[in-house]
């Protein structure tokens, strides 16, 4: 295997907010990088600061202190390289499936019939050929969350962040769409980091996993995900899978072992 | 006792059903027309019928008759079409130079926290003058023609349109707008994809308010010094005491805002196409 090289770092980042009670501090002296062609999860507690590490990465937010690295340079942040799905689906409720999907691309200003044939081409891909010109109100949530991921992922972003993009579906639909990832990411070779509440979804697609610890947000572990399946349901059936899990459970402070 | 309690449940259930039954037949768009029609005559009867009584004044009332008969003298004189046309020009005009100057003021300042909040004092200000009072100063500036009434109902709409615009724009939602941020949109981008397309709700809400606004400004400037327009009329003929032709006038406002409202309707219906599919079916309660 060739040496894995850095493409994104994020080295000693601290964020606190200004709250009632003084400041609160979210992320404190956060550290850790992403590979080429990587797939990490970041797992932790609900409130600890994952949301907070994507807008700081994708420039909606300025860290206090930290850098940034992108292959090898210091940069601010990744805005315009970023396709960031955001934990609400937050589709443009006046614009079509077409146009949302087409949202990024217009912004960028390609080429409009070339934008739309590209549209066509994923909304197939990922069933939704046939729906362009519906509204976002008239869609299932499992359809509006495929419209979100196609919006993030054709702009081609140079890393996709995404932010517990599928914690509100049903379990089947869940599955189907990490397939659906997975088979994008293959293909069009992306770097991805995901954020999730799902140890199940985080041992099954990524090859890494960031644990955090708790508020302020700092990496307690990071483990390789040795699995080697071609989908999400097939990666369930591993060997490894249950230890994975179980580790994970334990780092996160899951009882998994009912104490009388 | 047991027969009884047999037979008059289902009597009463059937009775139930009829009623239901018989509001279904009027629960059209054609029996509700039927329905509010019947009102309207029904009020005019009383009315008329009052006045052969003696219980209503004709004089200080006038009567559904006189009305009738004015309002035919008028239409066929041309009168009371030329009226309302100059009422209708007045109004509108004021409602679209208003709407858009306002609407593209407050939108305008969503660019600049600063400008805005240095501006926000002054718009309070001006917005807590009772409008109507500037009428005289209007005239006085802008002349008795068609100026000065546009001017009136310019100066009524454009501050309602500026509030709700900037205020939306405001509340635009920023996830949406750091969502396009996140893409690389710079702030024109952000401006026009995310802001101006969620305030539009609200600024053809507005739309509904202003188009009275509108009508008043129009009439209230033909009130105060005018030469023609359907205010003019009402004003002439209340000073006359022929309250038939002050009937007919209103009545003829009347249509026009009435009218007026379903053109709006119409056009907020189809500018906001995906706010239909939300509102097309009403929970039932
Ligand atoms: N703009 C803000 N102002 C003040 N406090 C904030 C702001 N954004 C986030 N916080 C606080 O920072 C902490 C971390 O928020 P963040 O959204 O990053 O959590 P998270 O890990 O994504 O949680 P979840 O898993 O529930 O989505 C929370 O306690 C939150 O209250
Ligand atoms: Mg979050």
């Amino acid at each position: 295997m060739p040496p894995k090289q850095v493409q994104l770092s994020v080295a000693n980042v601290s964020k606190s907010f200004a709250g009632k009670n003084g400041d609160v501090n979210v992320l404190d002296d956060l550290s850790f990088s992403i590979n080429e062609s990587d797939f990490v999860s970041i797992i932790g507690p609900s409130g600890c600061g994952k949301t907070t590490i994507f807008n700081i990465i994708a420039g909606l937010l300025e860290p206090d202190s930290g850098t940034i690295t992108y292959r090898g340079q210091e940069i601010d942040s990744l805005r315009g390289r970023v396709g960031y799905m955001m934990q609400k689906d937050l589709l443009f409720p006046w614009r079509t499936v077409l146009g949302n999907v087409l949202l990024g691309l217009e912004t960028r200003g390609v080429d409009a019939r070339e934008a739309e044939a590209k549209a066509h081409e994923y909304l197939k891909q990922f069933g939704l050929a046939g729906f362009e010109n519906a509204y976002p109100k008239t869609l299932s949530g499992g359809m509006r969350q495929r419209v979100a991921l196609i919006r993030t992922l054709i702009m081609d972003p140079d890393i996709p962040l995404l932010d517990e993009p599928f914690s509100a579906l049903d379990y089947q639909t869940r599955l189907y769409l990490e397939g659906v990832l997975k088979d994008a990411v293959q293909t069009y070779k992306k770097t991805v980091i995901l954020v999730t509440h799902d140890i199940d979804e985080a041992v099954a697609l990524s090859k890494r996993v960031v644990v955090l610890s708790g508020r302020p947000a700092r990496v307690k572990v990071v483990h390789e995900i040795d699995i080697d399946a071609t989908s999400p349901v097939t990666a369930r059936n591993d060997a490894n899978f249950a230890t994975y899990f179980k580790t994970l459970c334990a780092e996160l402070d899951i009882q998994t072992e009912k104490t009388a | 006792m047991t027969m009884t309690i047999q037979t008059a449940a289902p009597v009463r259930a059937k009775r139930k059903l009829k009623l239901a039954r018989k509001r279904a037949t009027f629960d059209t768009t054609l029996g509700r027309a039927f329905l509010q029609i019947a009102a309207v005559a029904i009020f005019f009867a009383l009315w008329e019928a009052g006045v052969h009584a003696g219980y209503v004044s004709a004089f200080l009332m006038g009567s559904p008759s006189g009305i009738f008969a004015t309002f035919y003298k008028l239409i066929l004189s041309g009168e009371l079409l030329a009226d309302s046309w100059i009422t209708l020009f007045e109004a509108i005009l004021g409602f679209v130079i208003g709407t858009i100057f306002g609407s593209l003021f407050g939108l305008a300042l969503w660019y600049s926290v600063f400008v805005a909040k240095l501006v926000e004092p002054f718009i309070v200000a001006i917005n807590s003058v009772p409008k109507i009072a500037l009428a005289p100063i209007v005239v006085l500036w802008f002349g008795t023609g068609l100026i000065s009434k546009v001017a009136l109902a310019v100066s009524l709409t454009a501050l309602v349109a500026l509030i709700a615009a900037y205020q939306a724009a405001k509340d635009a939602d920023v996830d949406l707008q750091s969502l396009m941020i996140s893409m690389g949109a710079d702030k024109h981008q952000v401006f026009w994809k995310a802001v101006v397309p969620s305030t539009l709700p609200a600024i053809i809400a507005t739309f509904r308010i202003n188009i009275g606004f509108g009508l008043v400004g129009a009439v209230v400037g033909e009130f105060i010094s005018s030469q023609r327009g359907l205010g003019h009329m009402i004003f002439l003929a209340s000073s006359l005491y022929d309250l038939n032709s002050v009937w007919v006038g209103l009545f003829t406002l009347m249509i026009l805002g009435f009218v007026l409202y379903y053109v709006i309707d119409i056009i907020e219906r189809t500018s906001l196409p995906w706010k239909q599919a939300t509102t097309s079916h009403q929970i039932q309660v």
